[in-house]
């Protein structure tokens, strides 16, 4: 039953004509079963518990600074006019843009036949949840009167005796966002239930086996259902791959709708979905690394799959700037005054210390990633993806305060800064999304283990073929 | 089912990778046909008085636009498939690769637009008058000479050759090596060229996307839209799938790679072009919704002449013909598994391609009509004739090479490829 | 295998340990012509629906009729929401802006396909099915692990319990069983009832507590959550504040500017209305219009009983004033008088005046025979601006702003918007006015109710005192009594003229007038040719 692979082999090598292994070491489909049912069953680590305390702790320390802005009002944020799209639409398109890599890790990669997705996938599904869950807290408490946040919905008032403006981006993003979420939430938990239903048939617990009992809905791994599941699956994918390019063209629109100089410019949406990725994919580095060293999944996420992800990044990376580089020439090309301004501003006006910084991190950082050396180390991965993390949201603070900060009326021109509670919250979001991260570590099968077996199953097959 | 049931590749001499004789007599008629068609197009044109001088031009501009942005498509689907270490493409990837290097020739039939250039009269391009134009319009002066700095005929030649010279350079280096492999079935040369695939997409982005700008959105000097590369790229690599579909088709009648393009390869090209009319709407929805909704002067410039008249029927026919029926038209996998369908659909997506480049250019340059029906007819045959030249200088070039790359390491791979 | 012959058998179960082996098994079991056969695998083995003979799934169909739901529900409600039903003009689009309905229209297209792919499969498989025979054998839970199980069901036709076990065991298997009833309790542990009741019962005590608010009273004050939503925190007069050096939060005026209220208004000025006299034949009035002008004025008459009239008189002074204009009876003016002789709802309004005016003893009956309270108004019979070339130059500019529109440059009444309006016969159009028939002379209009006209408004044409300053109002009327001596004026009214020029422009009158009379009795007297030629003509 074992695999001609020696361990430790460097995969991210391949020879034309073979395609080198995704599963690395001698393993078995048990072995993948213990590998990843071994993260939830065992005893929490140190290290784990250390993480989830600090997370927790920030996670309250957010919830403590909801509750003093809605009982105090939005006035303890730094948003004064002309910016009153501060920190918190910046932190939304921040998260919504990370949670962008796991939609395309699972669907698009999906549907181009990425086998080397199998194994990342459903960690970066999670992380679309749960970053959409911290991107949705943001515009939710935007709002002022966070409480009748409901007036959203178009449902039929008996006391406002009207209906939303659906001409208007900011309900688009309302449905594009929600949707998003619950579809990715399907996805999600649809790809999960066959190995939910591997942590039931493990459960030696009975309340334990009860729970994921309830949760797989009683999955037998029947051919029949694996074929209309396979079938959802891809009917899912499919809907999904759209729909991540939606989600962020239409955060896009939210800026492009207007006549905002710096704005206003067509190439928003390719450029904000590009962008989404590229820094969801850092996103998905700087969790996984550390995470497959201590749950030690080296052989099921191997460098191979690092490489690629690294690769994707580098071509993310140099579409952004390509982006960049475009505005600042149709600024100048276009003859507008006000753009030319907007984007002189940007460079050299107030706000220069994070245009060059979003330009370091963005279009410079990942150029690194053109040596190999860089794409297989591990800590250097690391640390690119997470000035690659910072970059990106600081465009995204770029691109919100600057040209708010100095629009069409002089007079009413101001500098932003951001007071404690702006802080406080963005620091706060990142303790919500490791929190829910962790617990999903310790909770649900971390790897698709189903579509691992089948990657496995072919990397047999080829074996067995190279026998005879 | 799996590549261990699938037959080894056929030896590098078997003649189903020859060109078939059939299409290899074609050659020689379709480059002359092709040529004379082409002049004949672009005299007609020239001679309806009533759409003005630069009718003529525009009408070859168009053709020659129609066939570099398919040639540029076929190029970047190379690339591509190196940049990822594509298995399932390597049966058809030779065809793109031969198409690829009608570039050199694009480039000879490219000198017409830039001689009509340096006429100075503003036959074509519009900011060729220089300052007097700006005059006309009323256009501030420190605007429109700033402009002019960019839009000059000095400079603008200097970009076309760069441009031309970056992709000529692209096509034979990916080419070159390509036929090497045939010859030596080197495997390491497939590492070279997966090598280079990486920086080569980048040229490749930058030229195209300043390409669109120089060569269609300047007809309209004062109009801009940062997407409007993309926009361009996307029809482009639309319409390069939908020629290796018919391509494949018409080679597989004829008798070549039988064996070796299967069911499965169709249904994946099928899939391409049904993503790639999504993408193609999805850009210029989105082009359209912000200048639409920002309703700005400066902006609205270009699809204002687009939305009335006989233009708005056009723009309707794009929505419609463009978009919405080959959209439901492809979206079945039954549909995507009948070689036959995805040909036919495929011819008729390159038609609705030319429709879309028409689009493009046309109103910016003769701004009232679509052209009559002289007018269409004589755009028709310039476009027809400048296609069969190329096609004819095509089959030459795969009359000298094999139709398949046969000693790709990945074609086992290929060949034994199944979608699931 | 003897113990569970009792039960009633499902079927046999075998299991493999490898893809290979379990797909030949599969070829096997179809040759032998089994149909209802099932394999259970950890992943999805590809072929298998070949090796087994299963269909294609319906599922796409469901998909694809979920989808076209989704779009046509988000065209529908954004086009009712939002063409139909609550129609608004936002930034200059149209109420049905199809591309700004698109991105919602996708959105919901999605959502409800994936609604359709998740639901529709999961209802396919027949899943949330929690008990399943085949989970009996302790052995089946590794098939979500490392093994493959082979299944054929008692019901399939030929099924053999001996001989479907000797075919299983002749493939490569070496543990072959039969699928028995699940005996154990179908019932749902305790427990779980606990759970769900206890979230029941937590869930409802907000409810509960909601319920007992709204139908309970509670002598105890409201508790404020948001406090200074409830109570605004702005300082009262009087109150000490800190946020100024004074520390007074009551603040002094800003030099250059008026206070509301504070305005030592001359009210003649500000209404057209000699409001002395006024006061002596109608007081109450006389207090209501310096209310209008002065909110803090305390008078006779009680205030929050005359605030209905108080509105009244905006719309009765316009009504009024159009029954007071002799020469045009226009539509609006007749039903208002039918109105009030009906005596109904609408007659406080027009009638409020007339009602006031012999201190409520009026009869509906006998409002008609009244004299308007236009005509009985005091209105100031001069301009109160000293006249001069720039007042009448302000004048003129603002009349050309405001007024020319519809009256016409020279206010012949037929400006811009009257010329449309004929042009698309507009139903409910009144012709403006030309300002220079004689009912509108000083004598007749005196320039305090001109004036009172452009403040307030008449028929169609709104008040103006909004837009225009009180002075410019009276420019207006200074220029308007100039423009109408430009029409009419004869010679005689300029008393300074010199006689040579005044005996020049009476002859070049006379000269005008006489070759205007030859001019008419030479065509007169051509046309009558004409006609006796044709009448000899037609007689011949």
């Amino acid at each position: 039953m074992s695999l001609a692979i020696p361990n430790g082999l460097d995969n991210s090598v391949e020879q034309p004509g073979e395609r080198a292994p995704l599963v690395l070491g001698d393993t078995t489909y048990h072995d993948i079963t213990e590998a990843v049912c071994q993260v939830a069953e065992r005893k929490p680590s140190t290290s784990w518990v250390i993480g989830f305390l600090i997370s927790f702790a920030l996670l309250q320390w957010l919830g403590i600074c909801i509750l003093y802005l809605i009982y105090t009002g939005v006035g303890v944020w730094g948003n004064r006019s002309p910016v009153f799209w501060g920190w918190p639409i910046v932190n939304f398109v921040f998260w919504v843009g990370i949670g962008h890599a796991g939609t395309l890790i699972s669907a698009i990669l999906f549907l181009f036949r990425q086998e080397w997705r199998t194994s990342i996938n459903r960690a970066a599904e999670a992380m679309t949840i749960f970053a959409v869950v911290c991107a949705g807290t943001f515009p939710g408490i935007h709002v002022g009167r966070a409480w009748l946040a409901f007036w959203l919905a178009p449902y039929p008032s008996l006391n406002l005796w009207m209906w939303p403006q659906f001409r208007s981006p900011l309900l688009w993003d309302v449905f594009a966002v929600s949707t998003y979420g619950t579809v990715s939430l399907l996805f999600w938990y649809m790809g999960m239930v066959p190995d939910l239903a591997t942590f039931r048939d493990r459960s030696v617990n009975k309340w334990r086996r009860m729970a994921y009992g309830l949760l797989s809905l009683g999955w037998s791994g029947s051919s029949r259902h694996w074929m209309r599941y396979e079938k959802a699956y891809a009917l899912l994918a499919a809907f999904a791959a759209p729909l991540v390019l939606s989600v962020h063209t239409i955060v896009s629109f939210d800026f492009a709708v207007s006549q905002v100089p710096g704005w206003h410019t067509t190439i928003f949406p390719p450029y904000f979905v590009a962008g989404a990725i590229f820094s969801g994919f850092a996103m998905v580095l700087t969790l996984m690394i550390p995470a497959r060293k201590m749950l030690g999944l080296e052989n099921l996420i191997t460098i191979r799959h690092l490489d690629n992800m690294c690769k994707i990044i580098l071509a993310t990376g140099s579409i952004v700037g390509l982006a960049y580089g475009t505005e600042f020439f149709i600024a100048w090309y276009g003859q507008v005054q006000e753009e030319k301004f907007a984007f002189t501003n940007r460079a050299f006006g107030p706000y220069w210390w994070a245009y060059w910084t979003m330009v370091t991190c963005n279009v410079i950082s990942p150029q690194l990633f053109w040596f190999k050396k860089l794409r297989t180390t591990p800590w250097m991965i690391v640390a690119v993806c997470i000035f690659v993390n910072i970059g990106m949201w600081f465009e995204r603070f770029v691109i919100v305060v600057t040209s708010l900060s100095r629009d069409y009326l002089p007079s009413a021109w101001a500098y932003f800064s951001p007071t404690w509670v702006d802080w406080s919250m963005l620091i706060g979001s990142f303790g919500l999304f490791f929190t829910l991260f962790l617990l999903f570590c310790r909770l649900m099968p971390v790897i698709n283990m189903a579509e691992t077996k089948s990657t496995l199953a072919k990397q047999y097959h080829v074996a067995n073929d190279g026998d005879h | 089912m799996s590549e261990h049931n699938a037959p080894a590749p056929k030896s590098a001499d078997d003649p189903a990778f020859v060109l078939p004789a059939s299409l290899a007599a074609l050659r020689l008629p379709l480059c002359v046909v092709g040529f004379i068609l082409m002049l004949a197009g672009w005299l007609v044109a020239s001679k309806i008085g009533e759409f003005g001088d630069n009718f003529g031009m525009a009408v070859y501009l168009t053709a020659a636009v129609y066939c570099i942005t398919i040639v540029l498509g076929c190029l970047f689907f190379v690339l591509i498939q190196h940049l990822v270490r594509a298995g399932w493409s390597i049966v058809v990837r030779r065809i793109a690769e031969l198409v690829m290097v009608m570039i050199i020739p694009m480039a000879i039939l490219f000198v017409p637009v830039i001689a009509s250039l340096w006429s100075g009269e503003g036959t074509l391009y519009r900011w060729d008058r220089g300052l007097e134009y700006g005059v006309e319009h009323g256009l501030p002066k420190e605007v429109w000479s700033e402009k002019l700095r960019w839009l000059n005929q000095e400079w603008f030649t200097v970009r076309t050759v760069g441009y031309f010279a970056v992709w000529i350079g692209l096509a034979l280096f990916f080419f070159k090596n390509s036929v090497l492999q045939d010859k030596t079935g080197d495997k390491a040369i497939t590492d070279k060229m997966q090598y280079w695939s990486g920086p080569a997409v980048m040229l490749f982005s930058l030229t195209t996307t300043f390409a669109a700008f120089d060569w269609v959105m300047s007809l309209a000097p004062m109009w801009f839209s940062t997407m409007f590369g993309v926009y361009l790229f996307a029809g482009s690599i639309l319409g390069a799938h939908c020629l290796l579909a018919v391509s494949s088709y018409v080679l597989q009648k004829k008798g070549a790679m039988r064996d070796e393009v299967t069911v499965e390869h169709y249904h994946d090209l099928g899939k391409l072009i049904f993503g790639f009319v999504f993408f193609w709407t999805y850009i210029s929805f989105s082009q359209y919704l912000l200048i639409w909704y920002g309703n700005i002067p400066e902006e609205t410039e270009w699809f204002y002449v687009r939305q009335i008249g006989s233009w708005g029927t056009v723009a309707l026919v794009l929505i419609f013909f463009h978009w919405m029926l080959p959209f439901a038209g492809t979206m079945s996998r039954h549909v995507r598994r009948k070689p036959g369908l995805v040909c036919a659909w495929g011819a008729y997506l390159l038609v609705m391609h030319y429709v879309d480049v028409y689009f493009m250019i046309m109103p910016s340059v003769e701004g009232e009509s679509p052209g009559g029906v002289m007018g269409v007819v004589a755009s028709i045959m310039c476009v027809v004739g400048m296609a069969a030249l190329l096609s004819g200088l095509c089959l030459i070039l795969a009359q000298q090479n094999k139709v398949v790359a046969v000693h790709d390491p990945r074609l086992r791979e290929s060949i034994a490829f199944e979608n699931f | 295998m003897s113990e569970n012959n009792e039960k009633k058998v499902h079927g046999v179960v075998a299991e493999y340990t490898s893809v290979d082996t379990l797909l030949s098994a599969c070829r096997r079991v179809r040759d032998a012509g089994y149909v209802k056969t099932d394999a259970f695998t950890p992943f999805p083995v590809h072929g298998i629906d070949k090796a087994l003979g299963i269909k294609p799934t319906v599922l796409p169909w469901i998909v694809l009729g979920a989808g076209l739901t989704g779009t046509a529900t988000a065209l529908v409600m954004q086009i009712w929401m939002n063409t139909i039903d609550y129609p608004y003009i936002i930034s200059g689009k149209p109420f049905l802006s199809l591309p700004a309905f698109m991105p919602v229209a996708f959105e919901l297209t999605v959502l409800f396909a994936s609604f359709g792919a998740f639901f529709g499969m999961w209802a396919l498989n027949g899943l949330p099915k929690f008990s399943n025979p085949v989970f009996t054998d302790p052995r089946f839970d590794r098939v979500t692990d490392d093994r493959f199980f082979l299944y054929v069901d008692s019901k399939d036709d030929q099924f053999d319990q001996g001989g479907v076990e000797k075919l299983l065991g002749d493939t490569e298997t070496d543990y072959v069983q039969t699928v028995v009833d699940d005996d154990s309790s179908d019932k749902v542990p305790k427990p779980f009832f606990m759970m769900w009741g206890l979230v029941v019962g937590l869930s409802v005590i907000p409810l509960l507590i909601v319920l007992k608010m709204r139908v309970s009273n509670s002598s105890q004050p409201r508790f404020h959550v948001f406090y200074d939503m409830d109570f605004s925190p702005a300082k009262d007069a009087q109150q000490y504040s800190t946020l100024f050096r004074d520390g007074r939060a009551m603040r002094p005026d800003v030099p250059g500017t008026v206070a509301r209220g504070e305005e030592q208004a001359d009210l003649n000025y500000m209404t057209g209305i000699n409001m002395e006299a006024l006061t002596a034949i109608d007081r109450p009035r006389a207090e209501r219009l310096v209310r209008r002008f002065n909110p803090y004025f305390q008078g006779e008459t009680d205030s929050a009983e005359d605030a209905k009239a108080d509105v009244a008189e905006d719309a009765g002074q316009g009504d009024a004033s159009g029954q007071g204009d002799a020469d045009q009876k226009t539509q609006g003016s007749e039903p208002e008088s039918a109105a009030a002789a009906a005596g109904d709802d609408t007659s406080e309004t027009t009638g409020s005046e007339s009602t006031d005016t012999d201190g409520g003893a009026s009869q509906p009956a006998v409002a008609e025979e009244k004299p308007s309270v236009m005509d009985t108004t005091p209105w100031l019979d001069s301009n109160p601006l000293v006249l001069n070339e720039k007042v009448l130059a302000d004048g003129r500019r603002n009349f050309g702003i405001y007024c020319s529109v519809c009256h016409g440059m020279n206010g012949s009444g037929n400006g811009l918007v009257n010329v449309r309006a004929q042009k698309i016969i507009s139903p409910d159009w009144i012709q403006p006015s030309s300002l220079h028939q004689e009912t509108l002379y000083a004598d007749k209009y005196p320039d305090g109710k001109l004036f009172s006209t452009i403040s307030n408004g008449i028929r169609k044409m709104p008040g103006y005192s909004g837009q225009i300053k009180t002075r410019d109002r009276w420019a207006i009327v200074a220029y308007v009594r100039a423009l109408q001596l430009s029409q009419n004026a004869s010679i005689e009214q300029f008393k300074d003229i010199d006689e040579s020029e005044r005996a020049k422009v009476l002859k070049e009158q006379a000269d005008t007038k006489k070759a205007l009379k030859e001019k008419a009795d030479a065509e007169a007297k051509a046309a009558k040719e004409k006609a006796d030629a044709e009448a000899a003509k037609a007689s011949t």
